[in-house]
């Protein structure tokens, strides 16, 4: 085993005093495993990124002591969760401790009065909502990542959930949550110093700089969250259209009903179309005249949502929405709770299958500029598939991110023949993330709604899109984390701690 | 009671050419059209029993996915047809 010179034995000895010998790992499977996330990356440098171990703490006390044994002897530490985020908040750059929060998946209470659970931040949405559901309860947040992904990421990485527009995305479901900070320090984080407030006016609001850091200003280990009555009725219309214009109409028109049980609409355009009629059954034998889908969600009870429905297929079918009809509408939304379990394959430029894995560039984008904003992202892959036939366009889909369709989770699919990557290919896509990040930023978006923005690429643009913003954000790391050890070599935070970083002063 | 035949498990029922690149052997179940699997991924053997224990599976599973969210699903056409009385 190589270790960071700083994780001599006696430090070594001082964690397994903490967690346990059993719970520090140090053999290869362990480290590897929680060296990269599902985004695709040059696997010939995968070594560049594997821990020197891993830690599995069992409560915020023991993730506490682990890190201040690492701010003490300087070693970087990374936070982990389910490892689902495609942005590499999780992949530890600068080797040192990975903390994975896993065994921290207790159920705490339910408190069916108050409307709220408490949990440790490694359990999952999906097995904590098999729980719920005994009660008549739901946890609605609802990341493409659902049945894999945990709490605790969903807080660092600030989740956008498919359901969001109903029920709100991550920041909105949290209620607070306990924080560990890179000195060791316990804070605890929500409005005012509530564990189950929902709106507070005092002080600082400080639970929206502890979420969505992707793992640099620590580590949550316990939160509240805010619960729901489990839906008693769902409904999940797909329509076809014969050309995106048209498509491009109805969503927006859904999106700005005002239907108190909408919970979202989906735009998938031509590119979109295109990839799912060769792989995907509900789509392999549409007609050719389908070159558009639109898909609308409700949520709620059984009168609430047919009286919201009527509505909802009505616009679609003025707009000259096709209903696809109820099996392969519900089927659809069933699949998109999980679509980390999609197999992954895509098409050489002759046609041919090849084993791919799927890098999304995702953005915040107004629905005015959505079909510019296609056009030019298209474009690029296009470019980039011309010189390396090793990428392939999977296609756009646009997503509203609130009940007023005022914004759009928008998103490329991207397939990527990962094991082909080379430093050249490699440093063309790095580019072509640069130039998808750059055409949101120019339409008036965010570099991104839902993954982050701190991978190779875009993170180059995040102090253009942020301004004065990101040289507090400077600041604030340098203040909470004044040896750099909490995930260091994320969001280009290192600057902050160059000599002549200056910072919002 | 159906009787296993080993051979009759690796005859799938002929292929139906559904588009450019998909087929059909069994009734809504696609599969990639295999002159298209030939250079990088080749395609897989399957027993006929397989195959349909897969798709079944799936369908199983996005059941399962309904109830978990929602006591009941909505149908859209039913919708659809009130909108037109």
């Amino acid at each position: 085993m190589t270790i960071a010179p700083a994780l001599t034995e006696p430090v070594l000895d001082d964690l397994r005093q903490v967690v346990g010998g059993e719970h520090v790992l140090t053999d290869r499977a362990a480290r590897f495993n929680r060296a990269r996330v599902p985004a695709p990356f040059p696997v010939h440098r995968w070594s560049e990124r594997v821990p020197d171990l891993v830690v599995l703490p069992g409560s915020t006390e023991e993730v506490s002591e682990v890190v201040r044994i690492a701010n003490a002897h300087r070693i970087p530490i990374v936070p982990r969760d389910g490892g689902t985020g495609l942005t590499d908040g999780a992949v530890p750059l600068r080797h040192g401790i990975v903390v994975d929060v896993k065994r921290m998946n207790d159920i705490k209470e339910i408190d069916e009065v108050n409307r709220t659970c408490t949990v440790g931040t490694g359990i999952n949405m999906l097995k904590l909502n098999e729980v719920l559901g005994r009660y008549g309860l739901i946890y609605p947040d609802d990341p493409a990542s659902y049945p894999c992904s945990l709490v605790g990421g969903r807080i660092g990485t600030s989740g956008w959930s498919l359901i969001g527009s109903r029920y709100g995305h991550s920041r909105d479901l949290v209620l607070s949550f306990d924080f560990v900070l890179p000195t060791g320090r316990v804070i605890h984080v929500g409005d005012g110093a509530g564990r189950k407030l929902s709106k507070s006016s005092s002080g600082y609001q400080l639970k929206h700089l502890f979420m969505g850091h992707q793992g640099t200003l620590g580590i949550a280990t316990e939160a509240t969250l805010k619960l729901y009555p489990k839906p008693e009725a769902e409904l999940s219309p797909f329509f076809a259209f014969p050309d995106y214009d048209s498509a491009y109409r109805a969503v927006g028109e859904l999106a700005r009903a005002g239907i108190a049980t909408f919970a979202g609409a989906v735009l998938f355009d031509e590119w979109k179309v295109d990839y799912l009629r060769r792989d995907d059954e509900a789509y392999i034998p549409q007609p050719a005249d389908v070159r558009a889908l639109v898909c609308a969600v409700a949520y709620g009870y059984e009168d609430e949502v047919v009286a919201g429905g009527r509505r909802l297929m009505r616009i679609a079918r003025d707009n000259g929405g096709r209903y696809l009809g109820d099996e392969v509408s519900e089927g659809d939304w069933a699949a998109r709770h999980d679509r980390y379990a999609t197999p992954l394959h895509g098409r050489t430029l002759a046609g041919q299958v090849i084993p791919m894995s799927w890098h999304c560039e995702d953005a915040a984008i107004n629905y005015t500029n959505l079909p510019q904003v296609r056009l030019e992202w298209h474009e690029i892959v296009r470019r980039l598939r011309e010189r390396f036939d090793m990428f392939d366009d999977w296609g756009m889909f646009a997503y509203t991110s609130a009940d007023t369709g005022v914004d759009y989770l928008t998103e490329i699919d991207v397939g990527i023949w990962e094991q082909r990557l080379d430093d050249e290919s490699w440093a063309a896509w790095v580019q072509a993330k640069k130039d998808i990040a750059e055409v949101a930023l120019r339409y008036g978006g965010s570099i991104s709604a839902c993954h982050g923005s701190c991978r190779e690429g875009e993170v180059d643009l995040v102090p253009q899109e942020l301004g004065g913003g990101y040289d507090v954000m400077l600041d604030v790391k340098r203040a909470l984390d004044p040896n750099n050890i909490m995930n260091p070599g994320k969001y280009g935070l290192d600057r902050a701690y160059e000599p002549e970083a200056g910072g919002a002063r | 009671m159906s009787t296993y035949r080993y051979s009759e498990q690796y005859r799938p029922p002929e292929a139906r050419q559904v588009t450019d690149v998909a087929i059909e052997r069994f009734a809504d179940i696609f599969e990639v059209d295999p002159k298209l699997m030939t250079a990088h991924v080749v395609q897989q053997v399957f027993p006929n029993w397989d195959t349909l224990r897969i798709v079944a599976s799936r369908h199983d599973h996005l059941d399962w996915m309904h109830r978990h969210w929602a006591e009941k699903v909505v149908s859209g056409q039913r919708l659809l047809d009130e909108l037109d009385d």
